[in-house]
């Protein structure tokens, strides 16, 4: 799968929050959006994921313009994204039912009132899906629990394995690691790695440009609403064109 | 369990108590169910779309909260009067009247306090569930379970203001009794106020105990759906 942003801009109220982005993404491979709090990378994010459609230029996945499309259309090419929330997200649950809760949207109605009564064991793919996204983030066996009684890195597995669940060609993610402990962080680096080894294509908005030379292919830096720049992660990490790029990636603040 | 018993009246009086008590739950129920099939949807366009008139609305709701019964028991009665604009449907003092009156009462308790309900949850776990796949009314739904314990207490305080109010279906009801000494629109409520009036302030003490039981086995029901809900 490949995703474009073709010249996007994104208004809110009066204030431009998205100016003429533009970025290609391809499935297989893991992309950092990088770039100091406050630039835009969550609405970035929020935008690919077709949350609301741009003031200007288009969203294609694989050439289709998410919002030239009809609503039906743009449902289904929706689920080929998922997208991992910064903030804690879980719904108040079991966690086996937050997991299968992508799957549970998907079904018809006689699958939905399978699934609100019997549960996630309602049919034995659905189990399995549920066990295999768990294992992904190395909480096998954790399904009974209820979600409001993880820790904060555990939920965030758990928001992982809820996206992961529903197979999605393109991931999403929204400082997946930001306050999370250094173990945390290499087992969801690990499931990202994982992930991106099926071939799946990862988007991550970070500010942490060590955890973007750790596991991206591709970076993206963003400063003042925009990308000033995209490439490869050796080549943008290590020699980056712009000055406003440079000054970010070694530390200093954006001017 | 035989009511008679407990209360320590004859089968007549029993027969009056216990028709009372169906008046008086049937009216309050309806009202219930039709405030919260109406206040659920309210309270999650309020909450969540932008609309104009929209802060009116939320206004209308939360002053709606303290419309004082007889008064809407009062332009009800002018509304379904034989004389009033609705008056062909011929819906004065008859239970349908005192369901709409409660209807009115009901609402705005129970789409005030589920929109508070609905309002907190989380913007980050409504976006979670849109970026898995989720349609606008599956994540309305999602609102809902996720705001389920707030919105059961919404729907106990509208049933608690229906059933306890008095000053509108005493209005809108007549608090009529049939010739057989069942109720027609008399209710434990209205019933009080006519066992006061007439000095039997026994009967009234017990219907009023009655009315306490009522709200208080409503109520625990409403806790126990929310225990098991929490998991």
């Amino acid at each position: 799968m490949r995703i474009t942003v073709e010249d996007v801009r994104l208004t809110r109220g009066e204030a431009t929050v998205l100016d003429g982005v533009d970025l290609t993404v391809e499935a297989g491979a893991v992309t950092a959006i990088v770039g100091p709090s406050g630039v835009g990378k969550t609405t970035l994010l929020r935008a690919i994921a077709g949350f609301a459609p741009p003031a200007a230029g288009a969203i294609r996945y694989d050439g289709a313009d998410l919002w030239a499309v009809e609503e039906r259309q743009r449902l289904q090419l929706r689920r080929t994204v998922a997208m991992v929330p910064q903030d804690r997200s879980l719904f108040n649950t079991t966690v086996a039912r937050n997991v299968a809760y992508g799957l549970g949207v998907r079904g018809g109605p006689l699958e939905r009132l399978r699934m609100a009564v019997g549960g996630v064991q309602a049919t034995d793919a659905l189990a399995q899906q549920v066990t295999d996204a768990l294992a992904l983030v190395q909480l096998a066996g954790m399904g009974g629990r209820a979600a409001r009684t993880l820790s904060a890195g555990e939920a965030q597995r758990v928001a992982i394995a809820r996206a992961i669940a529903t197979d999605p060609a393109m991931l999403l993610m929204d400082e997946p690691t930001s306050n999370l402990d250094p173990q945390t962080t290499a087992v969801i680096e690990e499931a990202i790695l994982a992930a991106v080894r099926r071939g799946m294509g990862v988007i991550i908005a970070t500010h942490d440009i060590h955890q973007a030379g750790r596991i991206a292919d591709r970076v993206a830096v963003m400063i003042g609403d925009t990308i000033i720049e995209e490439g490869s992660a050796t080549t943008v990490l290590e020699d980056a064109a712009s000055p406003a790029a440079r000054r970010f990636l070694a530390g200093e603040l954006p001017l | 369990m035989d009511l008679g018993a407990v209360i320590g009246a004859g089968p007549e009086t029993t027969r009056y108590v216990t028709s009372i008590i169906r008046v008086s739950l049937q009216v309050s129920m309806t009202a219930v169910a039709i405030s919260t099939a109406m206040g659920i949807p309210l309270a999650l366009v309020t909450a969540f779309r932008r609309f104009p008139g929209r802060r009116l609305l939320t206004t209308v709701i939360t002053t709606g909260m303290g419309f004082p019964s007889v008064v809407v028991g009062l332009v009800v009665l002018l509304l379904l009067s034989a004389s009033g604009p609705l008056g062909t449907l011929q819906l004065a003092f008859t239970p349908r009247a005192m369901i709409i009156s409660q209807t009115i009462l009901a609402l705005p308790v129970i789409t005030a306090v589920s929109l508070s309900a609905v309002q907190a949850v989380d913007q980050s776990v409504r976006d979670a569930a849109f970026a898995v796949g989720a349609t606008r009314r599956d994540v309305a739904v999602r609102t809902i379970a996720e705001a389920r314990f707030g919105i059961i207490t919404a729907v106990l305080a509208g049933f608690g203001r229906a059933i306890s109010e008095v000053g509108s279906i005493l209005i809108v009801g007549g608090n009529i009794v049939f010739t057989d000494g069942t109720s027609y629109t008399r209710t434990l409520t209205t019933a009080i106020t006519v066992e006061a009036r007439q000095g039997r302030y026994e009967t009234g003490l017990i219907l009023g105990a009655i009315l306490l039981a009522v709200v208080l086995v409503i109520n625990a029901v409403g806790a126990w759906v929310s225990a098991r809900g929490d998991r």
